[in-house]
């Protein structure tokens, strides 16, 4: 037993590395679209201290919407266009009827007001695009459906262009973002908002403003998300999971840090990959990616309280 | 110097430079009134302050002193009340807009941008005068390369003004805290602001660091003629550096003048020896 336990995984990886590396790829591909969407979560949670429960409908929606246009006669990439103006209006509604007037409250009252979003997103989706399942417009978007096929250490070693793609869209927005919120004006603003709200409106930033952007830019996640994970799994309001994917590496990475998103994201996507091939398949029957994430951040917070990343935490008194 | 660059020069600089000569009201407070709740932080309070001076607000704990700065940088709503600005009556206006009008403060209780360090905080300061973004800089040079510049030159002027060129790539929460109180005015200096806010600058500083900042607070005063509102428990500083005093006392006016009148009025003696109400 301890042997399959401690011993025979590691053999397996050893003897077989182009298969390991299959498998690394595969929670690599996952990894970085954890960490986009813990992105989302942890820029408004910085700029408005909400958590914002609306991130996993708001993939939906972005698909469906993009899918739905589609379907009604629009052009591929103009449907793309158009779902970002969609998600940009969803971020100025969210500002104006939701948040401004909700400024001051409770952390606890924001937060059920982000369900209220997610019950109306429901409920308004089906109004519009009905119930049923629909298929990602995968090749429309011009999506390459082939796979690579490399051969290391004489083995083999599979890579689905759609993979391809999702991984390099996705890395490639993360960077933008940290680009942005490194190098921009804004994205100055962003970040001095998450550290002092009052500081910052001193200086002449806008609450309002940058409430609206940091939504947005959770619109834009929603909708890379949604076209990744759509041409994996299909668009329907199961979707909705691929956020939930995201709590753990919350658990891990902090709501408040970036790089913990990041690197929290990428870990849990390749680690939960390997420990369900190696451990969980063999010895617990499989499916262990339903729950290895959250028993990882369980154990990590036993040891660690302030997370990963987080500062130590010093309780003054 | 070519004529589009002092054109740029004189449009980022010298906020304070507006028009309104020294002397003239530059901020006029009336008859505002704040409460939370049942609490009356602030009963029917008038007063002026006026371009070029120091002018002191004091009084005992809980006298009102920072609800007032709250009201004037755009914080709190007064219930009652009007506050003009250069001329321009406002009712209700937002922090970020005050800020933009050229309103800088600091605060009682450092409020600083724990994440970045001592130079990003202070070019922070100047996120209102820039109009382009680094990234842009990156990709178009020229113009906004010249304007990069100069916002950096302003910036670096206040780091040597302050004397903190040794600690501008430290991250501000590792400061001692007379340095984060140091930072915190070049933060707020970077705005160029035609009125500054200053909130117990020197509160729980040693003596030399004091000494220091206040004679930060005389040079920005003198050097820029920026007008400065300062509020000060330590009476020989308030009387050293103020031309004039407004003073309260649970929420309401209770002197207002030079330093010599304010510290002969019975009733700020009344007020600061606890004679009961
Ligand atoms: N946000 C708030 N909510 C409720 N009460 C407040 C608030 N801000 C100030 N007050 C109350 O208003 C009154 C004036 O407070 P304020 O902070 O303006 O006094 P202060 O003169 O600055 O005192 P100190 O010298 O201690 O800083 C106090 O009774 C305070 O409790
Ligand atoms: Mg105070």
């Amino acid at each position: 037993m301890l042997s399959e336990i401690f011993v025979e995984p590691f053999a397996d990886m050893v003897a077989a590395p182009d298969f390991l590396m299959q498998v690394l790829w595969e929670g690599l591909v996952s990894g970085i679209l954890y960490a986009l969407i813990a992105l989302g979560f942890v820029l408004i949670y910085r700029s408005s201290r909400i958590f914002n429960f609306a991130q996993g409908i708001m993939v939906v929606f972005a698909a469906l919407t993009l899918v739905g246009l589609h379907e009604a006669g629009v052009p591929a990439w103009v449907s793309v266009v158009l779902t970002l103006g969609v998600m940009f209006v969803l971020a100025v509604v969210v500002e104006r009827v939701v948040l401004r007037p909700l400024v001051g409250q409770p952390d606890i009252i924001l937060f059920m007001a982000t369900i209220g979003i997610t019950l109306f997103l429901i409920g308004f989706g089906e109004i519009i695009f009905g119930g049923e399942n629909k298929v990602m417009i995968t090749q429309e978007l011009g999506i390459p459906t082939d796979s690579v096929v490399f051969e290391p250490f004489g083995g083999l070693l599979i890579l689905e262009q759609k993979d391809i793609t999702a991984a390099g869209i996705a890395a490639l927005l993360v960077i933008g973002l940290l680009l942005f919120l490194n190098k921009t004006r804004m994205g100055r603003a962003i970040r001095a908002l998450g550290d002092d709200h009052q500081a910052a409106m001193s200086v002449g930033i806008s609450l309002q403003t940058i409430w609206v952007l940091v939504w947005f830019i959770a619109g834009i996640i929603a909708l890379v998300t949604g076209i990744a994970w759509g041409a994996r799994a299909g668009v329907s309001f199961a979707l909705e999971v691929i956020a939930y994917k995201a709590l753990p590496v919350l658990m891990l990475g902090g709501l408040e840090s970036i790089s913990g998103a990041i690197v929290g994201g990428l870990m849990i996507g390749m680690l939960e990959k390997l420990f369900e091939i190696y451990w969980g398949q063999p010895l617990l029957g499989g499916n262990t990616e339903t729950w290895f994430a959250f028993m990882l951040a369980l154990v990590v917070l036993l040891f660690r309280p302030q997370g990963l990343f987080g500062e130590r935490i010093i309780e003054r008194v | 110097m070519n004529v589009h660059l002092q054109e740029d020069l004189s449009k980022h600089t010298l906020r304070a430079d507006d028009g309104i000569a020294k002397g003239a009201d530059l901020l006029k407070v009336e008859n505002i009134s704040l409460s939370f709740g049942g609490v009356k932080a602030i009963t029917d309070i008038s007063f002026d302050i006026k371009k070029g001076e120091i002018r002191a607000i004091i009084g005992p704990n809980g006298a009102g002193k920072t609800s007032m700065l709250n009201v004037i940088n755009g914080f709190y709503f007064p219930q009652q009340g009007t506050i003009t600005f250069r001329g321009e009556k406002r009712r209700r206006a937002r922090a970020s807009e005050t800020a933009r009008d050229g309103i800088a403060r600091t605060f009682q209780n450092i409020a600083l941008f724990k994440g970045m360090s001592t130079l990003d905080n202070i070019m922070t300061g100047r996120i209102t005068l820039q109009k382009r973004s680094l990234l842009w800089h990156a990709l178009w040079k020229g113009p906004a390369e010249r304007e990069e510049i100069e916002h950096r030159e302003a910036v670096e002027r206040i780091i040597d003004f302050l004397e903190i060129e040794h600690i501008r790539k430290t991250p501000v929460g590792r400061l001692p805290y007379g340095l984060q109180k140091r930072v915190e005015l070049g933060r707020a200096l970077a705005a160029d602001p035609a009125l500054l806010l200053l909130d117990e600058p020197m509160a729980g500083m040693n003596l030399e660091e004091k000494a220091d900042m206040s004679r930060f607070i005389l040079d920005v005063n003198q050097q820029y003629g920026t007008t400065i509102a300062l509020i000060e428990h330590d009476m020989g500083v308030v009387m050293d550096l103020s031309d004039r005093v407004v003073v309260l006392d649970y929420g309401k006016k209770i002197g207002d003048g030079t330093p010599d009148e304010v510290r002969n009025n019975p009733d700020v003696i009344d007020a600061y020896l606890g004679v009961p109400h």
